[in-house]
């Protein structure tokens, strides 16, 4: 069954290089230089980072939000594979659980960094305040890691190496491990439906509250938006989609040929592609209700503040409405297209609006802020440079995303349970 | 024979196996509710009823008589130990609209209808019946929902270790409350530590000025009056009344704040405020 697997090579004139050491070796080097920053904000707190009373949240919300969003396929296809009964997207949907347990792993850690006070990580867990978003949001991404532990746990059991391994023979009691954990994956694999329902309800109500957060701040002017949390789930299914087509075509066709067929990857493509145009029809509408049929002072005033400092507008209309109708109608037309590098290629576009539209909520309201003056309110424009601390716990959050995806690439066979 | 038991096996199971799954569900779903009853004794929903004490503090601050000072900031550093980059009580110069300059000293106001109390995931921001917007900090995890959600800016991140002695302290008091550890929010309590020790020594908050807001005894132009807003002889009360207009910062947000403001006059003549 390994045999099957087809690492990618580097090819340098004649030789044929195996890039998969030095990838590994790189991500441990960025995973070390981020040990060294987050060692550093555990140490002196969150002085270390450029964030204010201005700006409290930054850099780590916007990551966290977009690894949120990125891991959105999972529950797309938990509902794919075990409530429509659709088999031919049961490998590829092992995919999407694994990109849905590696988004959500990296904002829990991310998260762990942000918090004022880490080691009370658990409080929201114990001390309930129902009322607030953060809470549900909380609660529902802790419930649903737990989902995404018991689907991933079938598909880790797949590797051979739980089936028998010379360790087995030399130490009994790995074997019994190994033999037990096969058991678990199997009793998780018979409650999938169950799985799924938890998982697209947990799921829909935190990707959907994650716009809320913001979105009922009425204080905050351009955040007070009724359609966010609407946004907010479309863009988490299509950005999510589009990344599993683009690492689907990678870990499938390129390394495990036969696999899934080239049809069930046109069919993500263009559930992303579908999704892509839906979710840009309706920002475009909420563009229009919120700046062109209603006016609102503070908004306006926000508005022209960032397009002052930096390509507001324009991101908007590049990057989350005219980019992802192209995008969108080329990926929706997959089955025409017949080319996996132009459809990758526009794959990058949803994954790259949905990040751009988490980074430009969360930036919008905080960099221009509406002051409290009774007669003559301002739009103040604070600023915001993360420090290297800041980029250092990044580059650990993501190195932690590559590396275990590239293992996973590597050694899972993600084969059918339908064998034998 | 082997391919049949598989065929119809998968057919058979889920019926027995998905009602005992079920019920494990149910029970673990019942064990994640009963951590419900672990809650703080402090804990008061959001939403709670404020009529439930006979007290309900407020304070009015009069644009007209402050001079930008200060010296309400000083005081209330002083008293919660607090360098000077941290604030709970701020005074900025604004404009009004036909560009006269005037003093604003903010509070916290302690809204009725506080956004911090409602974006709190654990809880650690409450409403107490006398209306104050108090924090428990043991139970803040930092994650600065609050000051996002606060349209006032009333709140404050603990971003370093609590410092030996506030640069105001002597002149301006010393400490009176605990230190808050690094990375917990903090916000102006109204003063609660007073006023619940001057109600058992039977003082009168806004009157007795050990039972007064910290900032309310130091400003040197009784521009702010502190007192109970259901007494109707208290100070507070009787300047609500005499006043001709008062307004609340942002009230169409309908937070409802505690904290009055009686607006700039342009017939009132201040010989510290510029025009």
């Amino acid at each position: 069954m390994q045999s099957n697997i087809h690492y990618p090579k580097f090819r340098v004139g004649k030789i044929k290089i195996d890039i998969f050491p030095y990838w590994v070796a790189l991500l441990s080097a960025g995973i070390l230089f981020g040990l060294v920053g987050a060692f550093i904000v555990l140490r002196d707190g969150l002085q270390v980072t450029d964030l204010s009373n201005k700006v409290p949240w930054g850099l780590w919300i916007s990551i966290d939000l977009s690894s949120i969003a990125l891991g959105g396929s999972a529950f797309v296809f938990g509902v794919i594979v075990y409530l429509l009964k659709l088999k031919r997207f049961e490998v590829i949907g092992k995919l999407a659980v694994l990109l849905g347990f590696l988004g959500y792993s990296a904002a829990g850690l991310v998260l762990l960094f942000d918090l004022g006070q880490p080691l009370r990580f658990w409080h929201p867990v114990v001390f309930w305040q129902p009322h607030s978003l953060l809470w549900e949001v909380t609660m529902c991404v802790v419930l649903y890691l737990g989902v995404l532990v018991a689907e991933m746990v079938p598909i880790v059991v797949e590797h051979p190496f739980f089936a028998s391994h010379p360790i087995h023979e030399r130490f009994p009691v790995v074997r019994k491990l190994a033999t037990q954990a096969k058991t678990v994956a199997h009793w998780f694999h018979k409650i999938g439906p169950i799985l799924a329902i938890f998982g697209l309800t947990l799921s829909l109500l935190h990707q959907a509250s994650l716009g809320a957060t913001y979105s009922v701040l009425y204080g905050r002017g351009i955040w007070f938006n009724p359609s966010a949390p609407v946004q907010f789930v479309l863009s988490a299914m299509s950005g999510g989609t589009a990344l599993l087509f683009f690492l689907g075509v990678i870990v499938f066709r390129v390394m495990r040929p036969g696999l899934v067929e080239d049809d069930v990857l046109y069919d993500v493509a263009r559930l992303s592609g579908g999704v892509t145009l839906l979710l840009t029809y309706l920002r475009v509408w909420d563009w229009a209700v919120t700046n062109y049929y209603s006016f609102d002072r503070y908004i306006s005033l926000q508005t022209e503040a960032l397009n002052a400092i930096g390509p507001y507008t324009l991101s908007f209309w590049i990057g989350q409405a005219l980019l992802p109708v192209i995008a969108g109608s080329v990926l929706l037309a997959a089955r025409s297209v017949k080319n996996f590098r132009y459809l990758m290629a526009f794959s990058v576009i949803p994954i790259f609006a949905a990040i751009l539209t988490r980074w430009n909520y969360n930036f919008s309201g905080l960099i221009a802020t509406p002051t409290y003056d009774p007669y003559t309110p301002v739009i103040v424009v604070n600023s915001y440079t993360p420090t290297w601390v800041e980029f250092s716990v990044a580059t650990l959050v993501i190195s932690y995303w590559l590396l275990m995806f590239s293992f996973a690439a590597r050694f899972l066979p993600f084969h059918s349970s339908h064998h034998g | 024979m082997k391919d049949n038991r598989n065929e119809t096996s998968p057919a058979d199971e889920p019926k027995g196996t998905t009602r005992r799954e079920f019920l494990k569900l149910t029970g673990a779903l019942l064990a994640a509710g009963m951590t419900q009853l672990v809650r703080p004794k402090n804990f008061i929903p959001a939403r709670a009823s404020t009529s439930d004490s006979e007290h309900q503090w407020g304070m009015l601050i009069d644009i007209n008589l402050c001079i930008g000072c200060q010296y309400c900031t000083f005081a209330c550093n002083a008293i919660n130990n607090l360098s000077d980059d941290m604030r709970y009580c701020v005074v900025t110069t604004e404009t009004t609209q036909s560009g006269d300059e005037f003093f604003l000293s903010r509070p916290c106001m302690h809204c009725d209808e506080a956004p911090c109390v409602h974006v709190c995931p654990v809880g650690a921001t409450y409403k107490r019946p006398d209306g104050i917007v108090a924090m428990d900090y043991d139970l803040c995890i930092g994650c600065r929902y609050c000051q996002i959600a606060c349209p006032y800016e009333a709140r404050v991140f603990n971003w370093r270790e609590p410092i030996e002695l506030s640069p105001q302290s002597p002149t301006f008091g010393y400490q009176e409350v605990p230190n808050r550890p690094r990375g917990v929010v903090e916000k102006c309590t109204f003063c609660s530590h007073r006023i619940d020790a001057g109600l058992e020594r039977g003082l009168v908050p806004g009157v007795d000025t050990q039972a007064t807001p910290a900032c309310v005894v130091a400003c040197p132009t009784t521009a702010r009056i502190f007192g109970d807003l259901n007494d109707p002889e208290s100070p507070i009360s009787v300047a609500l009344a005499d006043a001709k207009i008062t307004l609340r910062l942002r009230e169409e947000l309908s937070t409802d704040p505690r904290v009055y403001y009686i607006p700039p006059d342009s017939e009132t003549e201040n010989p510290f405020q510029g025009n």
